[in-house]
This record gives C-alpha cells, sequence and structure tokens, in this order.
C-alpha cells in the first residue's frame, strides 16, 4: 500500500451519548480533518462498515460536502478494520479518490446493544421466533441459545482450552492476564471509560461468569460514540506538516471460520492459516519479529491469545506461557492494546484499536513503546494490517 | 430446550420436517455422496446440484461448549444456565446443538456424543447430542 493515516478524530466514549449517531458522526470527522490539517470540503470519499446505521449520502448532506468521488462499504462490523482501511487504500491508489474518511458512529450501549438477542429474536404471542436463514444467529443454532457474539467466543474459548489441554486455573489466569494488563493501560489512558478502575489478578478470578468460561472481564465495554481516520496518498502525506502513519500493508479475507461467528471450520483453536500471516508480513516487507507494538480486536480476551498464534507472534499453544509472562504487558516482547482495548478503554468496532497503533507510531501513546516503529493490527482473523511510522 | 424456534416458514423444510418424524437428516450431494450443514444450494464439495436428504449415524465427538449463564433476553431469565455445544459428526459436518435441560453430564473437548432428537412440539423437534458414557 502506498497511503498514511493523517488524521484522528473521535467524540468522548460513554454509555449515553446523548446525541444521535449522526451528529456523533459529523463531530467524529471534523476533529479527524482537523487533526489532519485539512479543510472539510477536501473530503472526496467515504469508507464505512454496512453494519454503520448512517448512509453515505446522510453524512455527505450532514457535512454539506460538494461532492464524493467514491465510497465503498466492507461487510461486518469491526471485523473487517482493517478491510476499510486496504479499501480506502485500493480507491486512492486507482485514482478514484484522493482523501477518503473511515469513520464509525454507533450508540451501541443506548441504542442497539450488539449483547443482546433481541437482535435476531421477535416476540410472537409469548413465543421467541428466529427468521434468520443464514449464520450468525440463524434458524439452525438460534433454538439452542447461541444468540451472540460473546457466546461464540466462549466456544472458541472452550475449544483452544479443551484442544490444548489447559486447566481451569490455567486458562483463567491466561485470560486474566489479558484482562489485567490491558485494565492497567486504560488505568494510564485519560480517554479510558475504565480510566478510574483497577483490576487485579483476583477482582478477575471472582468475576462473574457471563458465558463459562468467559466471566464479565472477558468481554468489551458497550460503548456510545464516533471515530474517523483520515486517508491519503503517502506522497501527500508527506508533503503535508502532519504525523503521518504509512499502511505498509492490508487486507481483508474469509476463510472458513473466519467470517464472523460462523462456526463450521474444522478447527475453532484457530481463526486463520499461517498463509495469512506470512502474505500480510511478505507484503509490508517485513516479519512477525519486527513488530514493535501490536493492536488486537478484544471483543473478548480470547482474541488475544488467537491472534498472537495465528500470525505467528509466538508458536501454537505457547500463549498461557507469554500472558502469563507478561509478554503483552509494558516490558514484554509485544505490547498488546496499550490504550486499554475495547475491554478497557472503550469499544468504537475496531477504530479506536487502529488509533491507538497510529498513536504508537506518533510517540503519542498514554502507555508509550520507547522508540515504536512497527504496528500491526487484526480484527478476528477477517482482516489485519501492518503500519509504519512515516 | 431455550423456548426459541424457526419461524414457522422454515419448519416446512426437509431438515425440519425429518427431525419432527424423529430422525436428523443430513443434507447430501447425490453425486459425490457427501454432506455438508448447514443446507445449501450447492455441494460445496463438488458443486452438484443434486442434493438429497440422508439420515445421520448420529455418532458425534464434542468439539466445544458453553454454559449460558446471563441471559440475553427477558424471556431466557428463567431457561438459564444452559449448555450450548459444537458437535462434530462422523459424517464430516459441524452442527450447534446443546444439552437437554436438566441432563447432568461431565463435558470434555473430544467426546463421544450420540444424537438424540427431543420433540419441542408437534411441529418441532430439536437434534441434541448427549455423552455417549457416563449419562
Amino acid at each position: 500500500m502506498k497511503t498514511s493515516i493523517v488524521g484522528l478524530g473521535q467524540t468522548e466514549f460513554s454509555r449515553k451519548s446523548g446525541r444521535s449517531e449522526l451528529r456523533l458522526a459529523t463531530e467524529a470527522i471534523l476533529a479527524a480533518m482537523a487533526d489532519a490539517g485539512l479543510e472539510v470540503n477536501d473530503i472526496d470519499g467515504l469508507v464505512r462498515y454496512t453494519w454503520d446505521h448512517t448512509t453515505e449520502a446522510a453524512i455527505m448532506n450532514a457535512l454539506g460536502l460538494p461532492a464524493l468521488k467514491y465510497y465503498g462499504e466492507t461487510e461486518f462490523g469491526g471485523v473487517n478494520c482493517c478491510g476499510a482501511v486496504a479499501q480506502a487504500s485500493a480507491a486512492i491508489e486507482a485514482g478514484l479518490a484522493s482523501c477518503i474518511v473511515f469513520y464509525r458512529t454507533l450508540n451501541a450501549r443506548s441504542g442497539v446493544r450488539y449483547g443482546r438477542g433481541e437482535r435476531i429474536l421477535s416476540e410472537e404471542d409469548g413465543r421467541l421466533i428466529n427468521r434468520q436463514p443464514e449464520p450468525p444467529g440463524d434458524v439452525y443454532s438460534a433454538p439452542f441459545g447461541l444468540l451472540v457474539p460473546g457466546q461464540h467466543h466462549a466456544l472458541y474459548a472452550q475449544a483452544y482450552k479443551g484442544h490444548y489441554g489447559l486447566t481451569d486455573d490455567g486458562f483463567t489466569d491466561m485470560l486474566g492476564s489479558v484482562a489485567v494488563a490491558q485494565r492497567a493501560y486504560a488505568n494510564r489512558n485519560p480517554r479510558a471509560l475504565l480510566r478510574d478502575k483497577s483490576l487485579s489478578l483476583d477482582d478477575y478470578r471472582a468475576g462473574r461468569i457471563i458465558t463459562e468460561p468467559l466471566r464479565i472481564y472477558d468481554y468489551c465495554l458497550e460503548t456510545d460514540g464516533a471515530m474517523a481516520m483520515v486517508i491519503v496518498s503517502r506522497d501527500r502525506a508527506r508533503a503535508m506538516n502532519v504525523k503521518a502513519v504509512d499502511v505498509l500493508a492490508a487486507g481483508q479475507y474469509v476463510h472458513p471460520g473466519s467470517v464472523p461467528m460462523l462456526l463450521y471450520a474444522p478447527q475453532c483453536h484457530s481463526l486463520v492459516p499461517p498463509s495469512v500471516g506470512a502474505d500480510l508480513f511478505g507484503k509490508a516487507g517485513l516479519a512477525a519479529s519486527d513488530i514493535d507494538v501490536a493492536g488486537i480486536y478484544d471483543a473478548t480476551s480470547m482474541m488475544v491469545p488467537l491472534a498472537l498464534e495465528d500470525f505467528g507472534f509466538i508458536g501454537r499453544g505457547e500463549a498461557q506461557d507469554f500472558l502469563t509472562g507478561g509478554g503483552n504487558g509494558p516490558d514484554g516482547a509485544l505490547p498488546v492494546n496499550t490504550h486499554g482495548g475495547l475491554l478497557s478503554e472503550g469499544y468504537f468496532h475496531g477504530l479506536n484499536t487502529i488509533a491507538e497503533m497510529v498513536r504508537q507510531l506518533r510517540g503519542e501513546s498514554p502507555n508509550q513503546v520507547t522508540d515504536a516503529q512497527t504496528a500491526f493490527v487484526t480484527l478476528r482473523g477477517a482482516s489485519s494490517m501492518v503500519l509504519g511510522r512515516a | 430446550m431455550t423456548g426459541i424456534r424457526p419461524g414457522d416458514e422454515f419448519l416446512k423444510e426437509p431438515f425440519w420436517t425429518h427431525l419432527s418424524e424423529g430422525t436428523l437428516h443430513l443434507a447430501t450431494c447425490e453425486t459425490c455422496g457427501k454432506a455438508h450443514h448447514p443446507p445449501g444450494p450447492i455441494c460445496p464439495h463438488c458443486r452438484s446440484f443434486d442434493i438429497g436428504w440422508k439420515p445421520a449415524s448420529g455418532k458425534a465427538t464434542l468439539g466445544s461448549f458453553a454454559v449460558a449463564h446471563h441471559p440475553v433476553h427477558p424471556l431466557l431469565a428463567d431457561q438459564v444456565p444452559y449448555t450450548i455445544t459444537l458437535v462434530d459428526l462422523e459424517e464430516g459436518v459441524r452442527m450447534v446443538s446443546g444439552i437437554p435441560k436438566g441432563m447432568e453430564a461431565d463435558l470434555r473437548v473430544g467426546m463421544a456424543l450420540r444424537c438424540e432428537v427431543v420433540k419441542i412440539d408437534q411441529d418441532l423437534s430439536l437434534p441434541y447430542f448427549v455423552p455417549v458414557e457416563g449419562v
């Protein structure tokens, strides 16, 4: 890729924004354009998730943009975060547009809640009816009560635990090490929703079971707010007076099991085959061992060990030792989710995961990794990206 | 048994009518003989459109399981905890299933299971899978 991220903008993370999703989106986009030092009318392209409730036309009309030369949509939600950046980059390289904003706006606590079964069930005469022909949440799985992403993640977690024969205590401490390390990062991050709440491993172990084997602290936060980022060509970024971060490689893909919440893969203790990481790092001209800091889409804590193994940062089955040994912490071999992650900063559907990696490469993270030059981002085996300091 | 059911329009399809008659059938290719799930319009193995229905042996292994303690819908408040399973059938397909309410089972990934079709009412039966031993 020959593009760069040159601006970030966001609203506050909250549980009740008190504003419409369209309003939140426009606030984030204005902030991102100001951060990039560009005029709002410079926007000539938009990319978004199909799951976003706003539309390109609504954004264009609300902001009074003169025109859009390109707009793109990626299927699913946060798992395709890097896919949206790949799409914007491809469009810019193809000359379809020159300044593309990727945005996400959601009142995911005060509005539609992803953790609730009401999304795929209707109540008719006191009965719960499901009418989804295709996964996720389809007629073949909903009658057994498999309804929301958090339950799917519990199935992945148990599959991993069983495949590697982890003990209850060993497994608990592996995921607890993710939650506790990320909370400590969030405690130093003024933006984080949980900046003032500490979390010890004992607190974690005593946490309420939501869907066994996952506890309350394994789950991301339901959040209101919006985020936007500005993507331009690398040449244009070099001519701007900003701290640009280069997109070295980015892609979206589908493998059996990597489609969000599709559980028909032959094995559930990994999400993508090794070729995905090899392809991504090859395009970036780097190896996994060259990466300084990682942002891993942590809808649940379980996604962190899976991603670390899938992309070759550690060997298969090594996550327990790596995580309980602090490998993801500030002094570890690969600091992960230094903003606190979706578990403890907030949930902008992965955009805040990318934003933190951009901040690391700008030298602006609240948990700055010394001289970070390269960052990795992945979203649950459905998209991934390598970023580099410009 | 969560009380959740497919809309009536789905229950007219062979997967569900076979279950109502008491047996689990799988969508199976008439050309290459391989099964797939969920049912689709084309065989994902040989791409034949000639798809029929064959009874499953009912033999499976446990791929994973999760126990829902938190009700994600108000009408599930008196159903939790319930156990969701991923089962790998002898025919090479994976299904989402569960452990029938009230059954005590010491579950381990990889253990042998057998299908038990549970009648909910005259229009709906569900394919649960229970441990072969130790029940």
